[in-house]
């Protein structure tokens, strides 16, 4: 036990005190922070300023409606955000308001001018916007004809009919413009449309604010699910590597002189798993300052999460973690070289993902024999037991079984890990071939 | 010193990997408190038998037996061991490295470390001990490697070619440090290739050939069992005698030196008497043992 310690420990610090390992910490968060708001405001920046759109209406009396949609439809809702307190100084450099401005920006603002035909005809004020289109004076125009409100057909002419994003603006703005009048001209008055006209997708997130407790609890545990996915690809490396370091370094042989190759093996596992929870921690607690002082102080909205639910999380995590981790062991043990070894851990590493289909299956039927036995099965139970949980709590001795599962798995698969390494190493060099690995297992 | 009991006993002991026997059939004897010399060609099946020995692998029949018990892992505290397959930690510094072998041998702390000073001291290597490996040179990292086999005090010390990559003077000193771990009582068990230097340090030799063993014994008496009768010659002048049939079976002529091989049965004292009454002078005039060398080849010739 004291040997097996010795080999935890050795793992864990040599790898905690590299560079590698202190550069990668630091830079984690700020990579990750990178890639969410570094598209978000590539996504968001609209070069060249406002869309100058003109309108021509020929109604006599759509102008000020129409106008008002498009400039005034998306914005009433971005404003929000910008209305939030006043950001500190050295305004860019703070990322959150760099994400509202993001926000702002993937929003087209519009600045609408009216054109009136008078006397002229519509021809002539069309070949007068057109010049003024080449002038770049302006992106496009409107044309609204005499009898739109019946069924006549407006016509948006700009000089980049590719912009699909102003076009369903503007369309959308006359539809509703359209809607509004008729309903005024029907005898409806002015609020009950203000009202009727009201954008709806505003409801959608009262409706689903009313189940989001399933639904955060359900996207959590997809998070688990690709937290397992992302450390078992990040530090299932570390692990190849650590089991094959002794191979290339020829040191395994000391090794065995000394101790027994399973506690040697389960010591390097527990060792390079512990420098992951280590990052892992760190990042986690990187990313909990972060967002609460992006909150700004006021308190982040938390989906209610019993914390029965937390600790299965937890335990689960860590199963999956380990059960993956294992297979890299698994398969450290037959390569000779890291590259070989990610290459062949990866088929088995893709369970992970066929765990995630299946759970599409067990959340409509948490109950049925097929959750049941997906979640006995250690590749997948991580994510399917999980699921199983937030939807319909099995009975306790289910989770417990399978959680069994989960831990024999690992132990044998160790148990495999350290047969096939000690024979192994006593042929240097050779890749190990299936039939070969087999027997070695039974040899040993 | 026949009747101590012996330090490490082999009965019989096979193992085959697949198809390939790498050990057939190996009975030997190491005794308390004496350099045993492991020695055989390429691929004899030195190793695996040395593997058996520290408990790497398990043989497939016969008997292992340590200081009188069958073999476990609670005896490899007791044995040290200096593979021929080597190798450090590259990243580690040399004293994280040491302390880890030892731990993994059961010694730690304060006595770890004492040890550790006192074997770096030892093998010049104070001034390196917060060094990483691989800015350690090759002699260096094996003199490191040497103190990981003995850092815990073992009674039993295995040395698979423990001299290769040494300077001349690292040599002498790697010797003087086995002679005086023996002169401490430990048993030492020596794998090498060198036959010069196993014959100077060894007190039992047994020879491996193709997985069996060839030869087993007392390096004295085996030398003495391999004597071929010969002679190392230097004279003037008494051509005649050596012409004789009946007394010299074959000459070789190395420069000055004579080799001269005696029919069987012939006595060396009547080639000298005969030597000396033809009037030649005689300048040299030696009983040649056959080296381990020698002995080597021939036996290794023989199975072939």
């Amino acid at each position: 036990m004291r040997k097996f310690f010795a080999v935890v420990k050795r793992e864990y610090i040599q790898r905690v005190r590299t560079k590698f390992f202190v550069v990668a910490t630091i830079l984690g968060p700020v990579l990750m922070a990178g890639f969410t708001i570094v598209p978000a405001m590539m996504f968001g920046i609209k070069s060249g300023g406002p869309t100058r759109l003109v309108i021509v209406d020929q109604t006599g009396k759509m102008y000020e409606r129409v106008a008002k949609e498009i400039v005034g439809g998306k914005e009433a809702r971005t404003n929000v955000a910008t209305m939030e307190p006043p950001s500190q100084p050295g305004g860019p450099a703070n990322p959150k308001e760099q994400v509202n401005q993001a926000g702002k920006m993937i929003q087209p603002t519009f600045v609408v001018e009216q054109v009136k035909v008078d006397n002229r005809s519509v021809d002539d004020v069309r070949k007068e916007l057109e010049t003024r289109i080449q002038n770049r004076e302006l992106e496009g125009y409107v044309v609204l004809p005499p009898n739109l409100l019946k069924d006549g057909q407006p016509e948006y002419r700009a000089r980049n009919t590719a912009d699909l994003f102003t076009k369903s603006n503007v369309e959308t703005a006359i539809s509703r413009a359209v809607r509004g009048q008729r309903l005024v001209e029907a005898g409806i008055d002015e609020k009950t449309v203000a009202r009727a006209s009201e954008p709806v997708d505003l409801k959608t997130i009262e409706a689903g604010g009313k189940e989001s407790k399933g639904e955060a609890s359900f996207f959590f545990v997809f998070g688990i699910g690709l937290l397992i996915y992302m450390s078992v690809l990040l530090y299932g490396q570390f692990v190849l590597g650590a089991v094959i370091e002794e191979k290339e370094t020829r040191i395994a042989e000391i090794l065995f002189s000394s101790m027994r190759s399973f506690p040697l093996m389960m010591g390097k596992l527990i060792g390079v798993s512990l420098v992951a929870l280590t990052q892992l921690g760190i990042w986690a607690m990187a990313f909990l300052i972060f967002s609460v002082w992006a909150a700004g102080g006021s308190s982040i909205t938390m989906p209610h999460i019993p914390p029965m639910l937390f600790m299965w999380f937890a335990v689960f995590f860590l199963m999956g973690y380990f059960i993956y981790a294992t297979v890299y062991a698994v398969v450290g043990s037959m390569v000779t070289t890291t590259q070989e070894g990610g290459q062949l851990a990866l088929p088995v590493v893709l369970l992970l993902v066929a765990g995630f289909y299946l759970s599409f299956n067990i959340i409509r039927s948490p109950s049925s024999p097929l959750a049941f036995w997906a979640s006995m099965f250690p590749f997948f139970a991580p994510i399917t037991m999980l699921v199983r949980i937030v939807t319909e709590t099995p009975p306790l001795w289910q989770i417990l079984l399978s959680l069994g599962i989960g831990v024999a798995t690992i132990v044998g698969l160790v148990w495999v890990a350290s047969r096939i390494y000690r024979v192994g190493m006593l042929m240097y060099g050779k890749k190990a071939t299936i039939p070969e690995v087999w027997r070695w297992v039974r040899q040993a | 010193m026949e009747d101590t009991k012996p330090t490490l006993v082999l009965d019989r002991v096979s193992k085959s990997f697949g198809e390939f026997a790498a050990v057939s059939d190996l009975s030997l004897q190491v005794r308390p408190g004496r350099v045993f010399g492991l020695i055989g060609p390429n691929g004899a099946g030195k190793t695996t038998t040395i593997r058996m020995i520290v408990n790497i692998t398990v043989p497939d029949s016969g008997r292992v037996e340590l200081f009188g018990q069958p073999m476990s892992t609670a005896l490899q505290d007791r044995i040290g061991y200096l593979p021929e397959e080597r190798g450090l930690y590259k990243r580690m510094k040399i004293g994280e490295q040491l302390r880890f072998f030892a731990e993994l041998k059961d010694l730690r702390g304060a006595e770890a470390e004492k040890r550790i000073d006192a074997w770096l001291k030892k093998l010049q290597l104070s001034d390196w001990k917060e060094k990483r490996t691989k800015e350690l040179s090759k002699g260096m990292q094996q003199k490191v490697q040497f103190i990981t086999a003995v850092i815990h005090d073992p009674d039993l010390v295995i040395l698979d070619e423990p001299f290769s990559g040494l300077d001349p003077v690292n040599v002498e000193l790697m010797k003087e440090t086995i002679l005086e771990q023996k002169a401490a009582g430990k048993t030492i068990i020596l794998s090498t290739h060198q036959m010069e230097i196993a014959e100077k340090l060894c007190d039992d030799v047994c020879m491996i050939n193709r997985s069996r063993k060839v030869l087993d014994g007392k390096l004295r008496e085996i030398r003495r069992s391999f004597s071929r009768n010969a002679v190392a010659l230097q004279y003037q002048d008494g051509d005649g005698v050596l012409n004789d049939p009946a007394l010299v079976a074959n000459i070789r002529q190395h420069g000055d030196d004579t080799e001269v091989l005696l029919v069987p049965g012939a006595s060396p004292q009547e080639l000298l008497r005969r030597l000396v009454e033809s009037g030649a002078t005689v300048t040299r005039f030696e009983l040649v043992e056959p080296s381990l060398h020698d002995i080597f080849i021939e036996k290794v010739r023989e199975v072939a």
